[in-house]
């Protein structure tokens, strides 16, 4: 093994640098928390090795997986990454493939998200796995993962058939140092098996990160010496050592994230502490403390421990006069969504706001989205919507909203499906050219390729126009005045015989991207000036920028924060420039009576 | 040695940025150290943790009233966070206050708390970098010399980390950060033979 220093990395990169030592020829993701940071890894760990691997942002998972597949049929060793909901866009592929005797070697990573921290659900990728035959490997760490992704691209090779590394966000942002190998050289052995020998009375079976969290636990509550532990990191198939050790002990605790994988696959009824009779948790993160309960209360059972660990509830006492502002999900200061958003709740506060998935998920707190279920559902429920109410006679203006990288990623037959039967619904695309909530990534109309370098434009008017839709307006979000004025217009369409739906691009560049920080906004925001303390601007628009002074009783700016678009001049009814938009105030009313 | 330490703070405001510097600090001094960050859905302004641990543990989590060290790059998020830091551990929080509000003060003497308010923020609007308030932060930590850090080790690894215009900034408020302990310490150290405050 030639090894260079270690290099502190987050274990996505770990996982890449495995697969580029690996021998990986193709890498194609979409980009998805907590895996988007694999590709760029993969990009970087090839650009340093002078290597020649083929790396590419697809539209969506089930391109990555079939570009991966067919590179993989046709003898190449290829991989694709995605998040756990992901895998469901992938699944057709998966499904029929998973079959499929591959030339070359087949690696999915999937990355599933324990909470969730950011996602709609919780999904057991290794359930999955374990349904449909498919090997799946569950890492433990940064430096674990590094290692799986060289030996499952080897194993995928050797037996020709597809396999999944399933990571969590825990292991994938983890941080550790990372041995570096020359490619070709890493030695791998799975690192499964018993790692603690105290008896036959518990019996702890680990998978994952929970393995590193019940390793602490264990070794903080001093039962090291009176449990025996066995780590899986081959969840499907099983290994015939693990149900040797399930037959040896007396009693067994499964501590397995997300589902109950290895709790389902091991049987063994009576004898098992696990989800099934409650102890441990049905949903949500297995954390430290979460772990230290499940480990203490059952050894506390069965008489091998007593409990150690009382927390002291002084600390919550003393906080109990302390306010902690909330801090629920935000878009940045000034975000261009939130300017969208505000026209659309603002224009139309009684309409029906199917949004979803990204960052403008977060116009939920503006009143502008409704519904949040899957990947360009929203567009799709909008027509659903539309039909419901026409057949009731409801004329109900409804208002959709999609980001720039879902629009291409789920939108387009949703869309067509929509111009084809003519649903009657305003679509905003709220473009700001990136994939934004997952890190920056580019999308097909940037044109800009997974290393960096330019390529291919695609333009979502184009594809609007070319579906046929007649009501087609590009704006810039900021211009509060003329997106309000484009709404009303957009209704006025629609309330036409045949209209299709209306599509209204908001294209303003992420502030978070290179190009977005170029802007010029205003000298200063004079908001703090006439404030009343009406708060209209934090509860209605809710900048994280702006807070309220209890003791002064007016709006404060937080400078830091603050990027003196001023945007929330607009919101505020007290400023002239809030005023002049009054005329475009929508009024909530209940369900109007048909109109002819 | 094993360490447990808390970042914490909002986003945007280079929590992550320190907690890279502390965990790469303890990598180069020969330990070995994982880190596990908590930033949610929000790009910024939401409450980010950074946890970090050096030494034999496995995890990189951190369970409740384990924390040796709890560094709040924000004073909500300093209450937010207080349930991690162990019995006579160490925190260091920005914040304009002089004080703490008096039940958080006792419960910080009840449980051997050492705890030190330092104006971040304003340091780093001294220095024209409000963003830099995360470096007053390390610098003022790096005056304990606690395990592998201390002001050599942070300012080596910091150097390694930022480039260009930024890392003059950085340096600088970290340099004040590192002053302001001198006197605070020294301060609070002197007090101590009088009330034994802390």
């Amino acid at each position: 093994m030639v090894k260079v220093s270690p290099e502190v990395m987050i274990g996505n990169f770990a996982i890449a640098r495995g697969l580029v030592e690996a021998g990986l020829e193709l890498a194609a993701a979409y980009p998805g928390t907590p895996s988007s940071e694999i590709l760029p890894g993969v990009v970087e760990f090839n650009r340093r090795e002078k290597g020649n691997i083929h790396a590419e942002w697809s539209t969506n998972e089930r391109c990555a997986m079939e570009v991966a597949f067919g590179a993989a049929l046709s003898g190449r060793k290829a991989v694709c990454m995605m998040k756990q909901v992901g895998l469901n866009v992938a699944f057709p592929p998966l499904l029929r493939g998973r079959g499929k005797r591959l030339e070359g070697a087949l690696v999915i990573v999937c990355c599933d998200d324990p909470g969730p921290q950011s996602s709609q659900t919780e999904q057991d990728t290794r359930l999955l796995c374990a349904l449909f035959d498919i090997p799946v490997f569950d890492p433990a760490s940064p430096k674990e993962a590094g290692d799986i992704a060289y030996y499952a691209l080897e194993y995928s090779s050797r037996r020709k058939t597809p396999v999944i590394i399933r990571s969590t966000h825990r292991v994938s942002h983890a941080r550790e140092a990372i041995e570096l190998y020359k490619p070709g050289t890493r030695k791998v052995r799975l690192e499964e098996g018993l790692k603690l020998k105290g008896g036959r009375k518990l019996g702890i079976v680990t998978a994952g990160m929970s393995h590193a969290i019940t390793m602490d636990v264990v070794s903080e509550l001093g039962l090291s010496n009176q449990v025996s532990l066995y780590k899986v990191v081959q969840v499907f198939p099983l290994r015939e050592r693990f149900k040797v050790f399930v037959e040896s002990v007396d009693h067994i605790v499964v501590v397995e994230e997300t589902d109950s994988t290895l709790e389902m696959l091991m049987g063994n009824g009576n004898k098992v502490f696990g989800r099934a009779n409650g102890y441990v948790p049905g949903a949500g993160e297995l954390t430290y403390d979460v772990v230290r309960g499940i480990v203490e209360r059952i050894a506390e059972e069965i008489g091998i421990g007593k409990k150690a660990f009382a927390p002291d509830l002084h600390i919550e006492e003393a906080l109990q006069g302390v306010t902690i502002p909330p801090r629920p999900p935000k878009l940045c200061a000034g975000c261009s969504h939130r300017a969208s958003f505000h026209a659309m709740s603002y224009a139309y506060p009684e309409a029906i706001f199917p949004g979803d998935i990204g960052c403008y998920t977060l116009g939920i707190a503006q009143g502008a989205v409704d519904t949040c279920i899957d990947m360009g559902g929203g567009v799709t429920l909008a027509a659903g919507f539309y039909d419901t109410f026409s057949q009731d006679s409801n004329v109900i203006p409804i208002l959709a909203s999609v980001g720039d990288s879902t629009f291409f990623h789920a939108c387009l037959p949703p869309l067509y499906d929509a111009v084809q039967k003519r649903k009657k619904f305003t679509l905003v695309i709220l473009d700001n050219s990136t994939t934004a909530m997952t890190g920056m990534q580019p999308t097909p109309q940037s044109g800009v390729t997974a290393d960096g370098t330019h390529g291919n434009s695609l333009k979502i008017e184009d594809v609007v126009k070319g579906f046929g839709v007649e009501f087609l307006r590009v704006l810039d979000p900021y211009d509060l005045s003329l997106m309000m004025h484009t709404l009303k217009d957009a209704q006025a369409y629609l309330a036409g015989k045949d209209s299709a739906p209306a599509v209204i691009i908001a294209r303003r560049v992420c502030l978070l991207s290179g190009k977005g920080k170029d802007h010029q906004f205003l000298e200063s925001i004079d908001l703090e000036e006439d404030c009343t303390g009406c708060k209209t601007c934090i509860t209605g628009f809710g900048c994280p920028a702006l807070s309220f002074d209890e003791e002064k009783k007016k709006v404060k700016i937080d400078d830091a924060l603050c990027i003196k678009c001023g945007i929330c001049l607009y919101v505020c009814p007290r400023n002239e420039k809030g005023k002049s938009l009054s005329m475009f105030k929508g009024k909530r009313t209940p369900k109007r009576p048909a109109q002819n | 040695m094993n360490l447990e330490i808390v970042c914490a703070g909002i986003g945007g405001r280079g929590v992550l940025l320190a907690s890279t510097i502390i965990i790469e600090a303890a990598v180069r001094a020969g330990f070995h150290a994982m880190a596990s960050d908590e930033y949610g859905m929000s790009q910024r302004g939401g409450s980010v943790v950074s946890l970090v641990k050096i030494g034999a543990s496995q995890s990189p989590l951190i369970g409740r009233e384990n924390a040796d060290i709890l560094l709040a790059f924000e004073e909500s998020e300093f209450y937010r966070n207080l349930v991690f830091l162990k019995k006579g551990g160490l925190a260091i929080v920005n914040t304009a206050r002089e004080v703490l509000p008096e039940r958080i003060n006792n419960l910080l003497v009840e449980r051997n708390n050492k705890c030190f308010l330092i104006a971040a923020d304003d340091i780093a609007k001294e220095k024209g970098m409000i963003q830099a308030s995360n470096m007053a932060i390390l610098g003022f930590f790096s005056y304990f010399g606690i395990g592998p850090y201390n002001r050599e080790s942070l300012l080596e690894t910091l150097k390694e980390r930022t480039k260009g215009k930024f890392l003059e900034k950085n340096v600088d408020v970290f340099q004040a950060g590192f002053r302001r302990a001198e006197d605070k310490v020294i301060v609070v150290q002197e007090k101590k033979m009088e009330d034994s405050l802390w």
